[in-house]
């Protein structure tokens, strides 16, 4: 179980989250504690049980175990209440056929009791979506431009996006970015599941790493990346590879070419070992760096 | 109750319902304008078959056709015919297995369940949808007799018209068996999150429930069926009784809206507390 962080605003809180299907694993064990106006990855493939806890914190389903809350509202009980200061997009987002933009703006904000209308107009314009056309006519991606004005016309307090650039252009994912910094910055939370690495790394402060329904990691991008250790690259001069590998790598690929790997712990005195077994060799060239998000993905995944 | 749930919801069904309403209107005016001349045929006859006597009475919910006039037994049989049946309560399934099974199926209960509504506010929202589009449904019917009756023969008018009055007792009597079936279907459509399985229930239930009126009737052999006749919903829609008595059938309708209230609670408790997604 990883401790979370404590403090003062926290949006939204999950407390030993557990969630099957029977005898199939859902998830387990989940603990988040998400700041109020933080942009919080959630990250992992696709069955990691990414979906299951977006479906439990927006009260679809009943926590097995655990507990959910957003804003300090139970996530079960009081679901309705919970929905009124939350915008969501689901993974598959399905709309109904006969709705077009402009209706769907009244429709939903009759349902809400709120006007979103004049807000749902400016957002159909940052992300040049024509209201008049009918769903049933439109292509994927003006139904996932649709969700998404829908699901923040309403400015709530937090956003939960399953997978929300699903079907985006890269022009208006940035778009999509920047209204989501525009939204944290203004103190809305934003709880953003992927399974694209990049994106949360571009977008993300904080991010939780889901492997088999659980939570591996939950640090910020930056936390993530020092605790990692540094890979190595060794490109050899021909016939002048070593017979031996130091104890201080670890390699994943060792080929009389090239070698491979990490340090196999982080720290000074590998560092300091690798560097002298370094300067005694015919090496052609060497890359010591730290490793991006994907690779520190991988790595919880490889293990 | 959500204003903006429940046009969602008519918008879905308007279609449906206006089509049906028509349906409806067409083969209830129809009825209504033949029957009468074709009981005014066999009232002239001394002599009704045994077998015909037995299955008009099975329709009538087990009421005694013998007395009756001309415009009672005309419009008894309009208004419980299978013909007329049919769209009726067809209607009252195709509306009530919408929410959720097709909205599952269809993926967008989880825009739907993403709205900050409570889950009985939906139920309700959907319910008073449902009612709404029953009265034009119902309405229809009664419009379509109306109708019917304005073109009977001069001659048999006198004697083939019914009472209004009556026959919207009559009306208010199949509104009850209306809500049954719409019931049932809301509760196998809570319970199973596939529209084709829970419409399929609730036809096997509501056919098996119509046939126990009438298996005593095709052979004798079937006689032991009168015993479960209870189990008929055409047991407790007595519109010969009513259009002969104008009485209300009070503990057959007590029964049909016992029923019927009984099945949306449960189904309302079910779902509001089941787990509901698309996948």
């Amino acid at each position: 179980m990883l401790a979370c962080p404590m403090t003062t605003a926290v949006s939204i809180t999950t407390s030993a989250l557990t969630r099957t299907y029977g005898s199939r694993r859902g998830v387990s064990d989940i603990n988040l504690a998400i700041p109020a106006g933080s942009l919080y990855g959630f990250l992992g493939p696709n069955g990691a049980g990414k979906t299951t806890t977006i479906r439990v914190l927006l009260g679809f389903l009943r926590a097995s175990s655990g507990s959910a809350r957003i804003l300090d509202m139970d996530c079960w009980r009081d679901s309705h209440r919970i929905k009124a200061e939350v915008g969501a997009i689901p993974g598959d987002l399905r709309l109904w056929p006969w709705l077009t933009g402009k209706s769907a703006l009244k429709l939903f904000g009759r349902i809400r009791g709120r006007d979103i209308i004049t807000r749902g107009h400016e957002l159909a314009e940052v992300l040049e979506l024509d209201l008049s056309v009918k769903v049933r006519q439109m292509s994927r991606g003006m139904r996932q431009k649709l969700g998404l004005i829908l699901c923040m016309a309403h400015d709530p307090r937090v956003l939960i996006l399953d997978e929300p650039t699903t079907a985006l252009d890269p022009l208006m994912q940035e778009r999509l970015r920047q209204l989501l910094r525009q939204r944290a910055e203004a103190g809305a939370t934003v709880f953003f599941s992927s399974h694209t690495l990049a994106e949360v790394e571009e977008l993300c402060e904080r991010v939780a790493i889901v492997k088999q329904g659980q939570i591996v990691a939950d640090s910020t991008v930056t936390q993530l990346r020092s605790q990692a250790v540094h890979e190595v690259t060794i490109v050899w001069t021909p016939g002048g590879t070593p017979e031996q590998v130091p104890a201080c790598l670890k390699l994943s690929k060792q080929t009389a070419e090239v070698w491979k790997g990490a340090l196999a712990s982080e720290g000074q005195a590998n560092m300091r070992e690798l560097l002298a077994f370094a300067a005694n060799q015919p090496i052609a060239d060497i890359t010591i760096a730290k490793p991006d998000l994907e690779a520190i993905f991988m790595r919880y995944y490889d293990e | 109750m959500n204003i903006g749930l429940i046009q969602r919801s008519l918008r879905e069904v308007w279609f449906a319902s206006l089509a049906m309403s028509g349906i409806v209107f067409g083969i209830t005016a129809l009825f209504c304008y033949a029957m009468p001349r074709v009981q005014a045929r066999f009232a002239q006859r001394s002599f009704i078959p045994q077998g015909v006597r037995q299955f008009r009475d099975a329709i009538f919910g087990g009421v005694d056709s013998t007395g009756a006039n001309i415009a009672e037994i005309a419009y008894a049989i309009a208004w419980s015919h299978p013909l007329v049946l049919v769209p009726i309560l067809t209607h009252a399934i195709l509306v009530q297995t919408r929410v959720p099974a097709a909205e599952v199926e269809r993926g967008t209960v989880d825009v739907l369940l993403a709205l900050p509504v409570s889950r009985w506010n939906l139920y309700v929202s959907e319910t008073v949808a449902w009612l709404l589009t029953a009265i034009v449904t119902l309405g229809a019917m009664y419009g379509g007799a109306y109708f019917g009756s304005m073109f009977i023969n001069p001659d048999i008018r006198a004697v083939a018209t019914p009472d209004w009055g009556r026959l919207a007792m009559v009306l208010a009597n199949l509104g009850l068996v209306y809500m049954v079936v719409g019931c049932v279907a809301s509760f196998f459509t809570t319970i199973i999150d596939r529209r084709t399985w829970a419409v399929l229930c609730t036809l096997v239930l509501t056919l098996f429930s119509l046939l126990v009126s009438f298996l005593y009737t095709i052979d004798p052999a079937l006689e032991f069926t009168k015993s479960m006749r209870f189990l008929s919903i055409l047991d407790y829609y007595k519109p010969l009784a009513i259009l002969r008595s104008g009485d209300w059938q009070l503990r057959d309708m007590g029964i049909l809206a016992s029923t019927a209230f009984t099945l949306w609670i449960v189904t309302g408790i079910i779902f509001a507390r089941r787990d509901i997604t698309t996948t």
